[in-house]
């Protein structure tokens, strides 16, 4: 199982969301939060595949993340 | 590198630490963005409140020199973002301004009823040299009572040859 922890004044909640709906169909993900962070706890049948989802899926949320701020901006 | 950003090279992976309080979080992300599509890159923050850098390969392990370009590369566009954020905020006021004529322009001509409320009474500045007359005004030509009140400028003699 590999845990991501998202910090939350550097991630927007929203973009974790939607990013893990979209990689959902590519391994098991749960949804927890912290008092700092929004926690991802993810898992695969192959464990190469789920570092590359867990890694895939911290890409999206940052890309979500900034062109959510730009479109605020 | 030393000081603000410190690299460490483990499984592959680079990662260092900013300090927020040289760059702003707008350049962080700018730069991250960047490097999105070369590799996989994940912001965390550290007890110090640094925002911590981890850059990994997209495809296959990346060498020991490969993550060091990248350590550096990310280091001169978090530098090129942090400056370029500073511009576009100095610029923000004249941006702001330009923008707002332009659109005030796109609104087009104004419309009949505009027209018909205008008030021409007002006068629209103030012109004590006569600089605003218009060329119709100014060069038109005098009816004979107005020319009787003036004294005319005697013609010129033609020159005999």
């Amino acid at each position: 199982m590999t845990r991501l922890a998202f910090h939350k004044s550097l991630y927007a909640g929203k973009a974790v969301d939607e990013a893990v709906k979209l990689f959902a169909t590519h391994a098991t993900c749960e949804l927890s939060e912290t008092e700092a962070a929004w926690v991802v706890q993810l898992s695969a049948p192959d464990a190469r595949k789920e570092l590359r989802v867990a890694r895939e899926l911290g890409n999206f949320a940052l890309g979500l993340t900034v062109q959510s701020r730009q479109e605020a901006a | 590198m030393n000081h603000t950003i410190t690299t460490q090279l483990s499984n592959g992976t680079a990662t260092f630490s900013v300090d927020p309080s040289l760059y702003p979080l707008d350049a962080l992300y700018g730069a991250a963005y960047i490097f999105i599509d070369r590799c996989f890159v994940f912001l965390d923050k550290d007890e110090a409140g640094r925002v911590v850098v981890s850059l990994s390969p997209k495809k296959g392990p990346a060498d020991e020199p490969t993550l060091q370009s990248w350590a550096g590369e990310f280091g001169n566009e978090l530098l090129s973002c942090a400056w370029r954020h500073q511009i576009s905020a100095q610029n923000r006021q004249v941006l702001e301004q330009v923008t707002s004529l332009a659109l005030a322009g796109a609104m087009g001509p104004p419309s009949l009823d505009d027209l018909s409320n205008f008030d021409f009474s007002s006068q629209p500045l103030e012109d004590p040299l006569g600089i605003a007359m218009s060329w119709e005004e100014k060069y038109k030509k005098k009816t004979p009572a107005a020319a009787a009140g003036t004294p005319a400028v005697a013609a010129p003699e033609a020159v005999k040859p």
